[in-house]
C-alpha cells in the first residue's frame, strides 16, 4: 500500500517539475499522417535534443507545442495547464513558447528594432529598449552589434541575423524554448556562441533542440528523443542513447543507415 | 537564316501591332492636339463664354483629378478590408469565391454602374448629379482593380516574415499594422495609382451622376457637380462642324492621355521597386 502511494506521489511530482507534457498528440496535415500518438514529457530545465530522419514530423512537432499548428490530436500541457485553453488563447501561448527556426528571419528593420520587435505595446517596446543590451549579450551578439544598433538587421551576416532572432525571441520572456535547426546552416563559430548561449538559458528554461546533426547532439548532452515517420521511437539520457540504444531504428539512424520505421502505409 | 532567326522574326512581327498602335495612337493626339496644347491651356479657367470650346480645361483637370481622388478613397478601405479578409480569414472555397465574384464585378459594363448610380443616387438617395453621386459609383467601378492589386501585394510578402511574428505571439492586428501593411505598401500604392488611372480613363459612369459640360468650377460641396475632362472630350467631340471645339476635344484628350500614362507610369515604377524588395 506504502509503495503504491510513494509511486503515485512520485509520478505527481514528476509531472509537476515537467514544464511539457504531450500525450497522445496526433496530427494530420493535408490527409497525411504526420504524427502519430506522440507522448513526451520534457524536464523542467535542460536540454532535450529531438532527433530523426527528414519528414519524422520533428518540425510539426514543435510547431503543434508553439500553436503555430492548432488543429491536432491529443493533450499538451505546459506546467500543468492545457494548451487548448491557455489564458489569452493561442497568441499568449506562442509567447510563452519561443520558438527559432532553421533560417534567420529579421525584419527589414534596425537592430535595436528587431529585437524588441516581438513585444506588445508601443510604450512597452519603448521601455523595452533599455534591456536591449541584456537580450543581445544572452545570445552572445552585443559585442559584435554594440556600435550600430540603429544599423538595418539585414546587413548582419547570417549567423549574427540567427543570434539576433534569437534575442528577440529572449526578448518576449519566454518559458520555454523550442529550436528548429538553428544552426544547421551557420559556420562553426556561430555554432558554438549558439551552442554556448542556448547551454546557460538551459539552466533556467527547458529546451527542445531539434537537429540532424549527431555529434551535435551528443556535445548538447541531456535528453534525446529519437522520432521517425511521426512516432517517437526512444527517448532517454543522452549518453546512454548513443552508447547503446535500446531500439533496432535508433542504432541504425544513428549508424548513418536507413531507417525503416514500420511507418503508415 | 536559321530556325531560331525566323522564330524570333515572326514573334518581332506579331509584337509589332502591340508596340506600333499605342506610339502611332498616342503620336496623333499629340499632332492633333498641338495647334491648343500650352501651358495656358492646361492652367487657365473657363471664362464662361462659348462654354469652354476656346478656353482652357483647368476647371476639368482639377475635376477629374477630384472624382478619380475621391473614388480611390472610398474604394480603398474596402479594398483593404476584403484584400485582408482574403488573406487572414477565407478558406480556400471562400477565397474562390471572392475572386470569382470580383471578376464578374469587374466585367460589368462601366455604363451599368452609371445607370445604377442615377437611380440610387441621383434619384433614390436625391444626392442629385454631384461629386459625391460620381466618386461614389467610380469607388464602385475602381473597387475590384484594387482589391485585386491589394491582395497581389499581400501575397508578395515572403511568408516567413507573417511566419516570425506570429511565433513571436503577435495578434492579427499587430500583424497587419506592424508587418503586412509596412511591407506591403508599395504594391499597395501601385494598386491605388492603377486604380486613379482607370477611374480617370472613365467616361460612361460620372456621365449621368456627376458632370455638367459648363458653368461648374471648384464645387462648393460634395453635392454639387463637376466638369471633367472625359466628359469635356465626349461633348466637343459631338461639335465636329467646330474646328475649335475640335481642336480643343483633341488638347483635352492629349492632357487626359498624359495624366493617366503619368499614373500608370508610376505604378508600374513601384511594382519594380516593391518586386525587387519581396525577393
Amino acid at each position: 500500500m506504502n509503495t503504491q502511494i510513494n509511486i503515485e506521489s512520485r509520478q505527481r511530482t514528476q509531472a509537476a517539475s515537467s514544464s511539457l507534457q504531450v500525450r497522445g498528440l496526433s496530427l494530420r496535415l493535408d490527409g497525411r499522417v504526420v504524427l502519430r500518438d506522440v507522448t513526451l514529457q520534457l524536464p523542467a530545465t535542460g536540454i532535450t535534443t529531438l532527433i530523426g530522419p527528414s519528414g519524422a514530423g520533428k518540425t510539426s512537432l514543435l510547431r503543434c507545442l508553439n500553436g503555430l499548428l492548432e488543429h491536432w490530436q491529443g493533450e499538451v500541457r505546459i506546467a500543468g495547464k492545457d494548451t487548448r485553453q491557455w489564458p489569452g488563447g493561442w497568441d499568449a501561448l506562442r509567447r510563452h513558447v519561443g520558438l527559432l527556426g532553421q533560417k534567420p528571419c529579421v525584419f527589414p528593420l534596425s537592430i535595436r528594432a528587431n529585437v524588441v520587435f516581438g513585444i506588445q505595446g508601443f510604450w512597452r517596446r519603448r521601455r523595452a529598449a533599455a534591456r536591449v543590451e541584456h537580450y543581445l549579450r544572452q545570445a552572445a551578439l552585443w559585442d559584435e552589434v554594440a556600435e550600430r544598433l540603429q544599423q538595418p538587421a539585414q546587413r548582419l551576416s547570417i549567423g549574427q541575423q540567427q543570434r539576433l532572432c534569437l534575442a528577440r525571441a529572449l526578448a518576449v520572456k519566454p518559458r520555454m524554448l523550442l529550436l528548429d535547426e538553428p544552426t544547421a546552416s551557420l559556420d562553426p563559430t556561430s555554432k558554438h556562441l549558439i551552442e554556448r548561449s542556448i547551454g546557460r538559458l538551459a539552466n533556467e528554461l527547458p529546451v527542445l533542440w531539434v537537429t540532424h546533426d549527431l555529434e551535435q547532439a551528443r556535445r548538447l548532452g541531456g535528453q534525446v528523443v529519437f522520432m521517425c515517420e511521426g512516432r517517437i521511437i526512444e527517448q532517454g539520457a543522452s549518453e546512454a542513447f548513443f552508447r547503446r540504444p535500446q531500439r533496432l531504428e535508433s542504432r541504425e539512424f544513428i549508424n548513418w543507415q536507413v531507417c525503416d520505421c514500420g511507418g503508415p502505409s | 537564316m536559321t530556325r531560331g532567326h525566323w522564330s524570333k522574326l515572326l514573334i518581332a512581327l506579331l509584337a509589332l501591332p502591340a508596340l506600333l498602335l499605342p506610339a502611332a495612337s498616342l503620336g496623333y493626339i499629340l499632332w492633333r492636339a498641338g495647334p491648343v496644347l500650352d501651358w495656358a491651356f492646361v492652367s487657365s479657367a473657363d471664362e464662361g463664354m462659348g462654354f469652354g470650346v476656346a478656353s482652357g480645361i483647368l476647371p476639368q483637370l482639377t475635376g477629374s483629378l477630384l472624382l478619380a481622388f475621391s473614388a480611390c478613397l472610398l474604394a480603398a478601405p474596402v479594398a483593404l478590408g476584403c484584400a485582408l479578409y482574403y488573406q487572414l480569414c477565407a478558406g480556400t472555397g471562400r477565397r474562390g469565391i471572392l475572386l470569382i465574384l470580383l471578376q464578374m464585378l469587374q466585367g460589368i459594363p462601366p455604363i451599368v454602374f452609371g445607370l445604377a448610380g442615377l437611380l440610387i443616387f441621383v434619384y433614390l438617395l436625391d444626392w442629385g448629379v454631384s461629386l459625391a453621386s460620381g466618386a461614389v459609383v467610380l469607388a464602385g467601378v475602381v473597387l475590384p482593380l484594387l482589391t485585386v492589386n491589394v491582395i497581389d501585394a499581400l501575397q508578395r510578402l515572403p511568408t516567413h516574415y507573417s511566419e516570425s511574428a506570429r511565433s513571436l505571439g503577435l495578434r492579427d492586428g499587430e500583424l497587419i499594422m506592424r508587418v503586412w501593411l509596412p511591407m506591403a505598401w508599395p504594391g499597395i500604392l501601385t494598386g491605388l495609382l492603377l486604380a486613379m488611372a482607370r477611374a480617370l480613363s472613365e467616361t460612361a459612369p460620372i456621365l449621368f451622376t456627376a458632370t455638367v459640360f459648363s458653368g461648374a468650377g471648384w464645387p462648393d460641396s460634395i453635392f454639387e457637380p463637376v466638369t471633367t475632362l472625359q466628359t469635356h472630350v465626349f461633348y466637343l467631340a459631338q461639335e465636329a462642324a467646330d474646328e475649335q471645339a475640335v481642336a480643343t476635344a483633341w488638347g483635352s484628350a492629349a492632357v487626359l492621355v498624359g495624366v493617366v500614362l503619368i499614373f500608370a507610369l508610376l505604378a508600374q515604377c513601384l511594382r519594380r521597386m516593391s518586386g525587387s524588395r519581396s525577393d
